[in-house]
């Protein structure tokens, strides 16, 4: 059994567990911004000034990402769920599609779609009195742009995550629910919300820990379309300019385990707060059987 | 008997109340339908036209089914016909990464549920974790890795790091954690089966559905990977194709106003087709297998 779990093993250890305590390791030494090294790496990458440039570039990120990734998805999802008719299931391939064009296609798609001379949303555009590109792409507006980028490359895929478990409800409850009276409304906030709750915990973790790692959409922009718009414009990218650029590896990796800690958090508390992956299985029940003999 | 004669006619009178908030809710998710689908569309039909015909003609128009032919042959004087390595790098890289993760994690599950070993739980806490946290959060240590073992840009280092997949070790540990009794593991044990051919004879030809589950996330969480490859190889002859996109960006004016006129003939159709041919492979395996990515991410949570 233990060659057999061997190889997995090998990989967990060589590219999980390894490269945390590299990190770890990596970080007192010596680099031009902390000559004589040691830990105080973590308070000199906190007192650069790009630091706080990109907390407040991915805190605004984060701020129009998370809730139209939450409010979006779940009202989606109920809305869904609601209606039953045979439609349901193109639209859902429909909303499936925008999954596909992530990172440099995203760079790419999104980019054609701000500029007017091309865009295919031209009218929209003009409404809102935009005719050049210039009054869009600017870095005050990166924060919604890449929020908009970041929410359309994966909002499908949610909407269609949840709509799965609330599949899972037992329709016992929702007949219930609807012989006391309840409207498809009331059903939804009151009763099938509160009965996917871990679901919405699950989704809000993923999506937060992803949200802090931003990086292709930004670095993209900056180096390849509009020069300079987006430099160290995320974690991320500050920590591959130190790494890279710099060769402050110190910086960087202490960076990487400040970024690294809300994500830990958040996964505990998923697997051990929710019982999303408490698994109730008959093989343990079996080894526990087994345990006895 | 009154009231069973009754709940019918009532759940019916319910179901169709509110008839104006049912037309919002329905105009509503045909509107974030269409939605969905412009970006798309845009990318499928703009290398279909010429450059004056994507500036020109309707954003959503069609050009010529030559214009894709064009623009392939275009691209293809990039750089010596680098595109064509590209693209076969990210299939050959993308092979071997669904190969091994779905092999490793297969395997690794089936230990995990059919085995007493030690440290069961820590391997399965680790695997959580690993599995909740975003893979680019590892990719400054892991450059310092693969520095030191010498396998910066070597495209092993990518196909290894990628091959890492605890939620396909997490997804086939629930698989065959549900479907496959203990007891089926008892009576072959107890018939001389070694712990292989559990595996070989018994959880193998019963995995069917996992392991197209497993070789589809692991593709779909590969094929458009940047972050790390893009760390890992410098040298363009060993990008993927995503890395290629971003290298036309930074060197061809097609979309970046900052690069000066060049003999290339890399122009906006050009650079649209180089991002079909990342985005189409995802769309197809999305729209063949929608049910399973409901399935996997839901997997382990769903107790009938």
């Amino acid at each position: 059994m233990i060659l057999m779990l061997a190889p997995y093993a090998f990989l967990l250890v060589a590219f999980g567990v390894l490269p945390l305590f590299m990190a770890v390791a990596e970080v007192p030494g010596p680099s031009l911004t902390n000559a004589d090294g040691g830990w105080d790496a973590f308070s000199i990458v906190v007192q650069d000034f790009r630091f706080p440039v990109a907390v407040k570039n991915v805190g605004g990120f984060m701020l129009y990402f998370i809730p139209m990734m939450m409010i979006t998805v779940i009202a989606m999802a109920l809305m869904l769920d609601v209606k039953t008719t045979k439609w349901g299931k193109y639209l859902r391939l429909a909303y499936i599609v925008p999954a596909s064009i992530s990172g440099a296609v995203a760079v790419l798609v999104w980019w054609a779609i701000f500029e007017p001379t091309i865009s295919p949303i031209k009218s929209v555009l003009s409404f809102f009195g935009v005719d050049s590109a210039r009054q869009i792409w600017q870095t005050e507006n990166l924060t919604y742009l890449i929020a908009i980028m970041a929410f359309f490359a994966i909002a499908g895929n949610w909407i269609l995550i949840q709509y799965g478990s609330l599949q899972n409800i037992s329709s016992e409850i929702i007949e219930a629910a609807r012989v006391d009276g309840c409207s498809a409304f009331q059903l939804a906030v009151r009763i099938k919300l509160p009965l996917i709750q871990k679901y919405v915990v699950y989704m809000a973790v993923l999506v937060f820990a992803g949200g802090l790692q931003i990086f292709v959409e930004p670095q993209l922009l900056n180096t390849g379309v509009y020069t300079g718009i987006a430099s160290s414009w995320s974690f991320d990218q500050l920590s591959y300019e130190l790494a890279f650029k710099a060769g402050d590896f110190g910086g960087a990796s202490a960076l990487s385990i400040i970024l690294l800690i809300p994500s830990l958090i958040g996964a505990l508390i998923v697997i051990f707060k929710t019982d999303m992956f408490d698994v109730k299985t008959n093989a343990d029940k079996g080894a526990d059987k087994e345990l006895n003999v | 008997m009154k009231s069973t004669v009754d709940t019918p006619k009532k759940k019916k009178k319910l179901v169709q109340e509110n008839r104006v908030g049912m037309f919002f809710v329905n105009s509503w998710l045909i509107f974030f339908a269409l939605i969905s689908l412009v970006p798309m569309a845009w990318l499928l039909l703009a290398p279909s036209k010429t450059d004056d015909q994507v500036t020109g003609n309707a954003p959503l128009s069609f050009g010529n089914i030559k214009g894709y032919l064009n623009a392939w042959n275009n691209l293809r004087f990039f750089d010596n016909g680098v595109i064509e390595k590209w693209v076969i790098n990210s299939v050959v890289f993308n092979i071997a990464i669904v190969i091994i993760a779905t092999a490793t994690a297969s395997l690794a599950g089936f230990v995990l549920s059919a085995s007493r070993i030690r440290f069961k739980r820590v391997f399965l806490i680790s695997t959580l974790i690993m599995m909740l946290i975003p893979p680019v959060a590892l990719v400054v240590p892991l450059f310092v890795l693969m520095d030191k073992v010498g396998l910066v840009d070597n495209p092993l280092s990518v196909i290894l790091i990628s091959s890492l997949y605890p939620f396909g070790t997490f997804l086939s540990y629930i698989y065959y954690s549900t479907t496959i009794p203990a007891e089926l593991y008892e009576s072959a044990r107890l018939d001389g089966c070694t712990d292989w051919q559990l595996y070989s004879r018994i959880a193998f030809p019963l995995s069917g559905a996992l392991i197209s589950l497993l070789a589809f996330f692991a593709f779909i969480g590969n094929w458009a990977n940047y972050f790390m490859p893009y760390v890992l190889l410098y040298s363009s002859e060993n990008y993927t194709l995503p890395l290629g996109l971003g290298f036309l960006f930074n060197s061809t004016p097609a979309i970046n106003p900052g690069v000066g006129a060049t003999s290339v003939p890399i122009y906006k159709p050009e650079i649209a087709l180089a991002g079909v041919l990342v985005a189409l492979p995802i769309l197809i395996v999305f729209l063949l297998s929608q049910r399973r990515l409901v399935k996997g991410m839901l997997a382990g949570s769903i107790k009938e």
